[in-house]
């Protein structure tokens, strides 16, 4: 005989306190805070997309100007057909590669591992001028290389053409769907697999019917995160794209922002973009919510790698290879660059010189200043974002307030608008007075903020949720408020992962250029923009040595990330 | 009589030079006092930008903040600044004159004649006759080669020579929506020959980058072999060892003339009007001849291996042909090349 | 001729001995259960025997093939076994039917032949209207039925269970356990079932191996295992008993307040100390002193507690130092500190090791 105890769950629904609580002060500034950085700059780039310029009042003007040229419908229809073309491919890189290093024997797993990681630290426009020299109609690498071999007139490669610029944003984006592909493969529990095996199923027809259609919702989520950091890109389609003659949507607002700047209109331009995300997000999440598709019970027990046989050669081939696109090339050929008195003669002794990084450095006014720009810019951004997710998550995890969903969206709704959007949104709320942020490192510090402020909030919630309440209800009842809690209990509990979010922030915040081409003013310059800036001479020496500049000033923030939280840190979800 | 006259000439010649130099000490103490100015620059190159502005600090103790981009970007910045009430440019040097007509006619611009102003060459004197801007720069756009893959002999003579059909797949340009030396130059041969003669450069498939120094790079690449660059930074890569040369075009090279001025409300007067005498003074020509711009004081020659200025054929567009044709060939241009 | 045998199963990871020396053999048709606390290696001896895991030494065999050595082991695909998870491992993809109807199809039946049997074993597990749900859709006691529908409907040689019961909630491990041994009876298949619960054991099987720290304790039915106990692991596992520390002295084995003859208990002629394993059930409360052939020990009552169906009481002997428990029926009620006498049946007092 049973008797039942009827459970009260420590995280149901608690009423209000009317007693006054200091920790209240701060709940409300973080709403507060939350609403300027997210809702307003949002609020703003829809009203001024109605507004007409100078005056102010509504109007459609903007929108007829924005799609009442062929061009600018053109690049439109661009973006949307590169952001398919290279979420394509960049599953093509991905997705065996993911298989293979989460799932079966092939030789060189951890090395594979390693490479995406790489790969995933470099910018895409750092990856764009790599692939300039690289494939360069007549002076590239490759195609030097081809016509010595075979005698011909002109190489096969272009990098200026659609397909070129294609190639470039999928090798840098497909670690994403490697992120996503591996955790789900690693989420799938291995006897699901095992159940198929003893029922007779060998290893392909395991894959085939359980193990890929289980993930199949997390890869589809990663080729459209891959399609939607494509349409969003600035440098590397501002620099291939011009010279093969394309027009894309971020370049045509770069165009807007011209002369005379006409930010309503980039406002109208911009929101079939934004459109289009939050489509393709809304598509995502319902084809993960189907069918239960979270396989995550059960022990697992060993879980047992799929044996390649002979293909396991054939599979670490086809990864160096991909490797080699993305990693090997061209970092040996910015090397290259950037030692070289001028990159086109080539690998000769009488061609080696430091005196691009004696430029760089020391001669270039803005250069130097730019890096150090762009780490104390996202210094701070990452500290803002963390602690202000932080807070948030605790929020809403705790649910110290009603609706506190509401604010748990709004932290991840920056999530579906493209930086460039986000920038354009920003630059019309606060650029002009009463705030008067133009130029300031402020404007960036805070558009890096609420770009970022997704991971930090998702990490946080998980991180929090991880946490048992009882501990922070052991400080009240002890008398130490909520605020108490949280300073003295739960953030140095989460140390660990607070500091794989801030580092998660971090290194890309460095290296951020969509947000930053419109928001940057003389003095503000980042490092991202000042590579951009240098390309328009066409200084690939200089170039490259701030580009290598840049990395290897990454390092060290990785090495720490990595120690702290494991190798493959970056690569996973989250860092928790 | 005569004697005396000419002796009074003289002394009054050796003494207005030192009541000038008294003012310009003036200025270097008030200039040192404001310590910095910020430059927008397209005239030059980085490099050569960046040397320019080395050497005023060398010489009065000022910092330059050196911003170089092209002409249409400065400007854009530019208008960004003025449209957010933020003075942050104190000597504005663009290569596209038309910037220079609308700004004065809005009034942005400080009015500020320097001494040396008088003592450049006469040609580019008095571009502005209300004193709101001068010449500080002057160049030449040319068809330009790669000399190991174009002999001399096989290489372009005039403009219509780009056209031909054996240079397809290997042309470089800048963009008239970024440079203004392309834009003027665009102007100039729509002038000349119409827009048809874009309709056929297009055919012939050009490597377009943004700035005109772009052609430098891509030449130097073995990217692209023939080009319509700029003289100055093309023998400038040439003297450093790289394979180039200029064939100046027997139907007229481009005559860039670039002023700056002094932007109104400037927050470091003196350094912006010192900045306006070193600009047309010995020392700065000395820097351009050195980087193959055309020096502008007669002091300095021409550096070696470029032709001096009177023996060349330049043809160049009027101010007011500038001032609204370059909107329009920049929209023409994106029409033709699609971007 | 044994259905499946172990030979010496041993399994090393590094250092640690996660099985030793495990040997059984099984009849066809037989239900043995793999008996232990977790981490005895039970789970680990239930993956070699499908082929998940290669054995470190020793061999299995099944109708006399050699299927694992450590040198070769027959992937599981081929061994024609079936297994059922701890997770049910259902596959949130495809409907109840395609779950149960995989296995047929991986051994390409035809479709009429699959959609005929997959309905008949439906209907054996009470499931047959729910063919076209999916998973997300049914209750954990649903989802353990499709899994054993799909492992049955093949006809595999050997059934083989990984704690299946343990996520389900008392109610319905009860029931469930007598479905499994229904469908076991019915379909008369070899099954090796692994749990932690001995009530399920005890249920369910023909025999049961108990295990402890990678080793056999005992191999017996279950009445035997729970009446003669061979090891103290053993007694103290399953079910609840006293342990009795005795001493040879002359003729008596002497105990904790009380002795015994040494005649009348099982492997008295040992030397040194002799440990017995005495269930609470074998012992009796009266207030008057027993008379007859079993042992009488006078006793206090140390504690009580009452647990609906039965009494639970500490009774110590006069001059003991521990109390001995005793279960009797709810209506034998004695107060605390009462005198009683205990009446223990020597032939209960099971010597363990």
């Amino acid at each position: 005989m049973t008797v039942a105890v009827s459970s009260v769950g420590t995280s149901a629904a608690r009423p209000i306190r009317l007693s006054f609580d200091s920790t209240w002060l701060l709940w409300v500034g973080i709403i507060a805070v939350l609403l300027f950085l997210v809702v307003s700059p949002f609020v703003y780039l829809v009203i001024t997309s109605f507004s007409a310029q100078g005056t102010g009042e509504f109007t459609f003007a903007n929108y007829a100007t924005a799609y009442g040229r062929a061009r600018y419908i053109d690049a439109l229809l661009n973006s949307l057909k590169l952001g398919a073309a290279a979420a394509a491919l960049a599953g093509v890189f991905a997705v065996p590669l993911a298989w293979a290093v989460a799932r079966t024997d092939m030789p060189g797993r951890g090395l594979t591992r390693i490479l995406v990681l790489a790969t995933f630290i470099t910018p895409p426009y750092t990856g764009a001028v790599a692939w300039i020299l690289l494939a360069g109609p007549n002076a590239g690498w490759l195609n030097r290389f081809f016509m010595l071999l075979t005698g011909a007139e002109a190489g096969p490669f272009n990098i200026y053409s659609f397909t070129g610029l294609a190639i470039v944003i999928a090798l840098y984006s497909f670690p994403y769907i490697f992120i996503f592909t591996t955790a789900a493969l690693e989420l799938v529990s291995s006897e699901m697999e095992d159940a198929a095996n003893i029922l007779g199923a060998g290893a392909w027809r395991t894959m085939r019917r359980v193990t890929l259609p289980l993930a199949l919702p997390a890869i589809l989520g990663g080729l459209i995160i891959c399609f939607l950091e494509a349409i969003a890109l600035f440098g590397s389609p501002a620099m291939i794209a011009i010279p093969a003659r394309f027009n894309v949507v971020t370049t045509q607002l770069f165009q807007f922002f011209g002369n005379p700047v006409r930010v309503e209109v980039a406002a109208a331009y911009a929101m079939p973009l934004l459109g289009v995300t939050v489509l393709l997000i809304l598509v995502q999440r319902l084809l993960t919510r189907r069918k239960g598709f979270v396989a995550l019970t059960g022990k697992g027990g060993e879980r047992r790698p799929i044996r390649l046989g002979r293909w396991r050669w054939a599979m670490f081939g086809y990864a160096m290879l991909v490797a080699t696109l993305s990693v090997f090339l061209p970092y040996l050929f910015l090397l290259q660059a950037a030692f070289a008195k001028a990159w086109g003669r080539g690998f000769s002794l009488d061609n080696l010189s430091l005196r691009n990084f004696h430029f760089v450095l020391f001669e270039h006014a803005t250069a130097a200043q730019s890096v150090i720009n762009s780490f104390l810019y996202a210094g701070a951004a990452a500290t803002a974002a963390v602690i202000l997710t932080l807070g948030v998550a605790y929020i809403v995890t705790r649910r110290l307030v009603p609706f506190g969903g509401i604010l748990g969206f709004l932290c991840v709704a920056p999530f579906v608008i493209p930086g460039v959007v986000l920038a354009i949104g920003f630059y019309a709320a606060y650029a002009p007075p009463p705030l008067a942020l133009y130029g300031t490192a402020l404007i960036l510090i805070l558009a890096f903020t609420t770009r970022f402020l997704p991971i930090g909030f998702v990490n946080a919630s998980a991180a929090i949720r991880s946490l048992n309440p009882e501990m922070e209800e052991a400080v009240r009842v002890l008398g130490g408020s909520r605020l108490t809690a949280l300073r003295r209990v739960v953030a140095p509990l989460l140390k660990r992962s607070l500091l794989g979010a801030w580092l998660l922030i971090f290194i890309p915040a460095t290296r951020e250029l969509s947000a930053a081409i419109f928001l940057y003013g003389p003095n503000t310059k980042v490092a991202s923009v000042m590579i951009f800036d240098m390309s328009e001479e066409g200084n690939f020496e200089y170039l490259a040595a701030l580009a290598l500049i840049l990395q290897v000033l990454t390092l060290p923030l990785l090495w720490i990330g990595m120690k702290a939280l494991g190798r493959d840190f970056m690569l996973r979800r989250n860092a928790t | 009589m005569k004697g005396l006259a000419r002796l009074a000439a003289v002394l009054a010649l050796a003494i207005v030079p030192a009541v000038a130099r008294a003012d310009i000490k003036a200025l270097e103490e008030a200039a040192k006092k404001e310590g910095e100015l910020t430059w927008y620059v397209a005239h030059y190159t980085s490099e050569g930008a960046e040397e320019l502005g080395a050497e005023f600090t060398k010489l009065y103790g000022v910092k330059v903040n050196v911003v170089r981009t092209t002409a249409q970007v400065a400007y854009q910045r530019l208008l960004q600044d003025l449209k957010n009430n933020q003075a942050v440019c104190d000597v504005f040097s663009s290569t596209d004159v038309g910037h220079y007509v609308r700004l004065k006619a809005e009034g942005k611009f400080e009015k500020y004649t320097p001494e040396t102003a008088a003592k450049i060459l006469p040609a580019f004197q008095n571009f502005d006759p209300d004193g709101y801007y001068h010449t500080t720069s002057a160049g030449l756009v040319v068809l330009t080669y790669n000399t190991s893959k174009v002999k001399a002999e096989d290489a372009p003579k005039k403009w219509q020579d780009l056209l031909d059909i054996k240079w397809k797949g290997k042309v470089s340009t800048g963009h008239p929506g970024f440079s203004g030396y392309v834009g003027t130059w665009v102007l100039m041969m729509k002038n000349l020959y119409g827009w048809s003669y874009f309709e056929k450069l297009e055919k012939n498939k050009p490597q377009i980058g943004r700035s005109i120094n772009d052609t430098v790079t891509a030449l130097n690449a073995g990217e692209r072999q023939v080009a319509a660059g700029a003289d100055g930074s093309t023998l400038f890569s040439a003297a450093r060892g790289n394979p180039l040369a200029v064939s100046y075009p027997s139907d007229g090279s481009v005559l860039i003339i670039a002023p700056s001025a002094i932007m109104k409300g400037t927050k470091h007067p003196s350094a912006a009007k010192l900045f306006m005498e070193y600009l047309d003074s010995v020392e700065a020509a000395k820097i351009n001849a050195k980087h193959f711009a055309i020096p502008l004081r007669p002091e300095v020659p021409p550096p070696p291996g470029a032709k001096p200025l009177s023996e060349i054929k330049t043809v160049r567009p009027s101010v007011a042909e500038i001032d609204k044709g370059i909107p329009d060939v920049i929209e023409q241009w994106r029409d033709t090349f699609g971007n | 001729m044994s259905k499946l045998s172990l030979r010496n199963i041993a399994r090393r990871y590094g250092a640690v001995d996660a099985v030793a020396d495990f040997s059984l053999d099984l009849a066809p048709g037989e239900f043995v259960s793999l008996l232990g606390p977790s981490g005895c290696g039970k789970t680990t001896t239930l993956r070699m025997i499908a082929g998940f895991v290669p054995p470190s030494a020793g061999t299995i065999e099944m109708d006399g093939r050699q299927i694992s050595s450590p040198a070769t082991v027959v992937p599981p695909e081929k061994r024609r076994m079936s297994m059922i998870f701890q997770s049910y491992a259902i596959w949130p993809n495809m409907t109840v039917g395609e779950n149960v109807g995989f296995g047929l199809q991986v051994r390409r039946l035809s479709r009429g032949e699959i959609d005929r049997k997959v309905d008949a074993i439906l209907d054996v597990v009470q499931m047959r209207g729910l063919k076209d749900r999916y998973p997300a859709e049914l209750s954990g006691g649903q989802q353990q039925r499709v899994a054993l529908a799909r492992a049955i409907v093949v006809e595999p040689e050997v059934l083989l269970l990984d704690e299946p019961l343990s996520n389900l909630d008392a109610n319905l491990r009860e029931e469930m356990r007598f479905e499994i041994r229904r469908l076991h009876d019915e379909f008369k298949i070899t099954t090796v079932y692994v749990t932690h619960d001995q009530a399920e054991a005890m249920v369910t099987s023909d025999r049961i191996v108990v295990m402890n720290r990678g080793r056999v304790e005992q191999i017996d039915a279950p009445h035997v295992l729970y009446a003669r106990p061979r090891s103290r692991f053993v007694a103290g596992f399953i079910g609840r008993t006293n342990f009795l520390e005795g001493s040879l002295q002359g003729s008596d084995v002497r105990f904790d307040g009380f002795s015994a003859a040494a005649s009348v208990l099982e492997g008295s002629n040992a030397s040194g100390a002799l440990l017995y394993s005495l269930r609470p059930q074998a012992i009796g409360l009266t207030t008057q002193k027993p008379n007859g052939g079993r042992l009488a020990v006078e006793a206090e009552i140390a504690g009580r507690s009452y647990l609906g169906e039965y009494w639970d009481y500490q009774a110590r002997p006069l001059g003991a130092a521990k109390p001995l428990r005793v279960s009797m029926g709810p209506n034998a009620v004695f107060e605390i500190g009462s005198r009683v006498w205990l009446e223990i049946d020597p032939a209960a007092m099971v010597r363990v090791e």
